[in-house]
């Protein structure tokens, strides 16, 4: 009996791997239909964008972003500058206005690319996907020195997202937010 | 001043690297057993939680394939649920606080692998028949504690969110529970039996208990 159990087991394996990038892809599509469209996450966002797609980056009190250290300033997709939300919950950059994606990762490069320059992405990819430490110069090391740790946490429409960016799939009016958590 | 030891290794010179450490391990703990009398069952649960520790920190590269759950589910079929369920707390916690990372987590991961010690323990008589392991039963009981172990570990998302959270959550992860049942089939097929037969020299029956009781009184 065992004799068949290790061949069996290397082959159950073998067979997880190859198969694994396709049912993840499956899982996180289903999973997504679990995401509520919340219209509340477009509070305090600009009412032209409703409908559209926006991608959101608050920073730390202590660990402000160089050029949106007031408010939360509101950026069109085409790189042009809305006005800022001084009553936003935090200070940091709102990009809006787009629609079509349903990669969580493509749209995040593209939003950040919008604004020239200003949110540069550095990540590593891991087995499991891209893991973002950086965005817009702030390196979470760098804020995890003064507490125990810190992270780039990512909401989808106002819920803590169950994936991460490489495997979130998204729908029309979906709002991501990338914020620094402390623990 | 130089800073020679800090070589960066690609991932996959970190396994193949750490791979050569756990055998090292797994080779050093195997001679240690060997020269034993036999019936030194803590000696042999000290063994087990080396062996569980140094698996579980140096396969971690690998998504969720580690011995820890195979190691604590033999321990509760051959030594019982109080000492498995010890193997699995100091295993979690060592593990956490040394590399992995310690929170709120490391006690639904103390939980989750005591009670696969326990469930192991109370279907003792199923898995292990006249000292032999039935190794097909083991290696379905091994790959349903691979999920039932995560689901577990995943009700701690409960203290953040609320739990409605709880179903895209299992599934956006269920990939890596079916990494961690085939991994755990992986360790049963080519690992249980060698590690019985040793946990099986120093267990110490109730019966044989019972007569050196006797005896000394």
């Amino acid at each position: 009996m065992s004799d068949k159990l290790k061949p069996a087991s290397i082959l159950i394996f073998v067979a997880l791997v190859l198969l694994a990038p396709s049912i993840q892809d499956a899982l996180s599509k289903e999973a997504a239909k679990f995401v509520n469209d919340s219209e509340s996450s477009h509070d305090g966002l600009p009412e032209s964008w409703n409908e559209s797609q926006v991608l959101c980056v608050l920073y730390p009190v202590d660990f402000p972003h160089e050029d949106y250290n007031s408010g939360v300033t509101m950026i069109q997709s085409d790189g042009s500058t809305l006005g800022v939300n001084d009553d936003y919950n935090g200070t940091g950059v709102c990009v809006g206005g787009f629609t079509g994606y349903t990669e969580g990762m493509t749209f995040f490069l593209d939003a950040t690319n919008a604004t020239g320059g200003s949110l540069s992405v550095d990540y590593d990819v891991k087995e499991w996907g891209p893991y973002v430490h950086t965005i817009g110069g702030v390196n979470h090391d760098n804020i995890a020195e003064t507490f125990d740790g810190a992270y780039w946490n990512l909401d989808h429409n106002g819920e803590i997202s169950m994936v991460g960016i490489g495997d979130l799939v998204m729908s029309e009016g979906d709002v991501l937010v990338w914020s620094i958590t402390i623990y | 001043m130089s800073d020679l030891h800090n070589i960066a290794l690609s991932p996959n010179q970190t396994i193949l690297l750490n791979a050569a450490i756990l055998i090292l391990i797994a080779t050093a703990l195997y001679r240690a057993e060997r020269k034993l009398d036999g019936n030194e069952p803590w000696i042999m649960l000290c063994i087990l939680a080396i062996f569980a520790i140094a698996g579980r920190i140096l396969l971690d590269p690998l998504p969720n394939i580690q011995p820890v759950t195979v190691v604590v589910l033999l321990t509760g079929i051959y030594y019982g649920a109080p000492r498995a369920f010890a193997v699995a707390g100091i295993v979690a916690l060592a593990t956490n606080f040394l590399v992995l990372g310690h929170g709120p987590w490391t006690l639904f991961q103390v939980v989750g692998w005591g009670s696969i010690g326990v469930a192991g323990a109370l279907l003792s008589d199923r898995l292990l028949i006249d000292g032999k392991l039935n190794l097909n039963r083991l290696a379905v009981f091994a790959a349903v504690s691979g999920f039932v172990f995560n689901w577990i570990v995943s009700l701690s998302i409960l203290m953040k969110t609320d739990p409605s959270m709880l179903i895209p959550y299992v599934l956006s992860g269920l990939t890596f529970d079916m990494f961690h049942a085939a991994g755990n089939i992986l360790f049963v097929a080519w690992m249980a039996e060698p590690l019985g037969e040793m946990m099986l020299r120093h267990q110490t029956s109730p019966n044989q208990k019972a007569v050196s009781e006797v005896v000394t009184n």
